[in-house]
């Protein structure tokens, strides 16, 4: 071989100090919270809740349901219904028109302006509106979850037909392909990195939505866990659900990562 | 549909075509007289819902004309003690000062990290518990800390435009072309001359894409943080207008919110253009 492979491993100390970051956070954050009714120099226990609290109240909550009504799995699994419900409703319109209105000049003119009216307000100005429509029930935060899911769908996937090279339609159009046949075999399949762009960004949206949407309107689900700690004066409970909430994100990005990665294998970036 | 062919590619057609026969049906298909009618045809819609409560009770929706009516009531008459120029402000001030806050630390903070291994594997951990975490989670927590007055806002949009700022930067330097450095260096430049050459410049539209989602991000917060407790701002005015059961003013309040994002939206996108007129890739949206 007229080579050597050289392994350049990252130098000791770059691969020890991450942990040692995250242990020192964990570190200083147990140290700076005083246990209840100890009033020293730490932050008293009514403005932190140091994590070994906080977990041994999530486990705590995993079976018990005071003082909010309903067991951390329970706010877990209503939190994950709405999101999910919203997500494939933004899926599947979305994707579809975004695609649509790459393509079809038809399409792009009566679906364009409309969505130039809807994009500019932010999800959650939609929340009083879908109060008074649907209720405080599952209906209207799948509703506002759905807004803020439909926008990044429609957006990458017209730019992904937008971006489609233009030698290879022309290509296909020599060779005789109908309009709808260029679309299927030739634009929707090279947008198809822009879509898959758009599932994460849709869902990282969704995530955000909902823990907005329950902040202000629910009886369950992890927003709702916050607001009630804070409602009840529970630290503890506000920082369970805020841990909840991230540690759930974490997962369906890196369970979307994992789907990503398998569907683009074989696709040119 | 051969126009579509001639719009979908990147190609730019400076000039051409010739003019051809009016043709009803070509009419009917362009794309401005499309968006004409369906513009029409959402307003006649929403017109109709609202007046024919198809929603169910009278306070569902307003028709546009009640809507209109209301909004400039609010811009002449006081809320609260403020006319809506009063609460556009109060929400532009949180948005201005949380975004400049988010910024001035988030940038900086994103090229040291790409350009400095051992500031990476410091920071990196901690920013990656944080960020999964929605910026909305803090509001309760913002609260219990500081209170209801302007810092816990402040404090959530700094925490929601902080994250996209920083990892935009980041990402930015890591996605430069080696052979820029390359460059620098064979025309002998020290590791500063990389930095102040190659760095700032390519890193800048990234930069500046990573601002403008931030911005997006602290009006999505400065809402919901009105929504939650405020005494002013839009979020405040329709969340009012929910406890009162006013739709005009609530859909009034969204068409505030959406101008003004519209407006910001666009200043940011001018600014852009003018501080990084090389960046290449297709904004077509």
């Amino acid at each position: 071989m007229a080579f050597e492979t050289v392994k350049v491993g990252k130098p000791l100390l770059l691969r020890i100090l991450p942990v040692l970051s995250i242990v020192m956070f964990f570190t200083v954050w147990e140290v700076s919270v005083a246990p209840p009714d100890v009033h020293d120099w730490r932050i008293p226990s009514t403005l932190l809740t140091s994590p070994s609290d906080a977990f041994k109240l999530g486990i705590d909550k995993l079976t018990n349901v005071n003082p909010d009504g309903a067991t951390l799995l329970t706010h877990a699994y209503v939190s994950m219904q709405e999101a999910f419900l919203g997500y494939i409703l933004a899926l599947a319109i979305g994707l579809p028109l975004g695609l649509m209105m790459g393509w079809f000049s038809m399409v792009r003119g009566l679906a364009r302006p409309i969505f130039e009216l809807v994009r500019p307000i932010p999800p959650i100005a939609w929340i009083p509106l879908t109060i008074f429509w649907f209720g405080i029930g599952l209906g209207g935060k799948v509703f506002i979850i759905w807004i803020s899911g439909i926008v990044p769908c429609v957006i990458n996937a017209f730019l992904g037909v937008r971006m489609t090279n233009p030698v290879h339609i022309q290509m296909a159009r020599t060779f005789g392909a109908s309009d709808w046949k260029i679309f299927t075999s030739v634009c929707v399949p090279s947008a198809l990195p822009m879509v898959f762009g758009a599932l994460q960004i849709a869902l990282a949206y969704c995530w955000v939505t909902l823990v907005g949407a329950e902040l202000l309107a629910s009886d369950q689900g992890l927003g709702f866990l916050i607001t009630m700690g804070r409602n009840l004066g529970r630290t503890d409970i506000v920082i369970l659900g805020m841990v909840s909430v991230g540690l759930a994100g974490a997962v369906i990005g890196v369970i979307i990562d994992r789907v990503e990665a398998k569907l683009l294998a074989g696709i040119r970036r | 549909m051969s126009n579509a062919s001639q719009n979908v590619c990147n190609e730019v057609i400076v000039a051409g075509g010739d003019r051809k026969p009016f043709n009803i049906v070509a009419f009917l298909r362009n794309e401005y007289f499309l968006s004409c009618v369906s513009l029409l045809f959402f307003f006649s819609f929403w017109h109709w819902a609202a007046s024919s409560h198809v929603l169910g009770h009278t306070s569902a929706l307003a028709t546009p004309m009640e809507v209109l009516s209301r909004l400039a009531e609010l811009f002449t008459s006081t809320l609260a003690g403020l006319t809506m120029w009063g609460h556009i402000w109060a929400s532009l001030k949180r948005v201005l000062i949380g975004f400049t806050l988010a910024a001035l630390l988030g940038v900086p903070l994103g090229l040291v990290m790409a350009l400095n291994p051992y500031v990476n594997a410091i920071v990196k951990p901690i920013i990656d518990i944080f960020k999964p975490m929605p910026p909305l989670a803090w509001i309760s927590v913002a609260i219990l800390w500081f209170g209801v007055q302007e810092t816990p806002k402040i404090f959530i949009i700094v925490i929601g435009s902080f994250i996209p700022a920083l990892l935009n930067s980041y990402n930015s330097v890591l996605l430069i072309e080696p052979e820029l450095y390359d460059v620098v260096r064979v025309l002998g430049g020290k590791r500063w001359d990389e930095i102040r050459l190659v760095c700032i410049p390519a890193s800048l539209p990234a930069i500046s894409a990573g601002l403008q989602i931030s911005m997006s991000s602290a009006w999505g917060c400065v809402l919901a943080a009105e929504l939650v407790s405020s005494r002013s701002g839009l979020g405040y005015i329709i969340i009012q207008g929910m406890k009162v059961s006013d739709p005009a003013m609530v859909l009034g309040g969204m068409v505030v919110i959406a101008v003004i994002a519209w407006l910001i939206s666009q200043t940011l996108e001018w600014a852009d253009r003018k501080l990084c007129p090389w960046r290449r890739d297709i904004k077509s949206f």
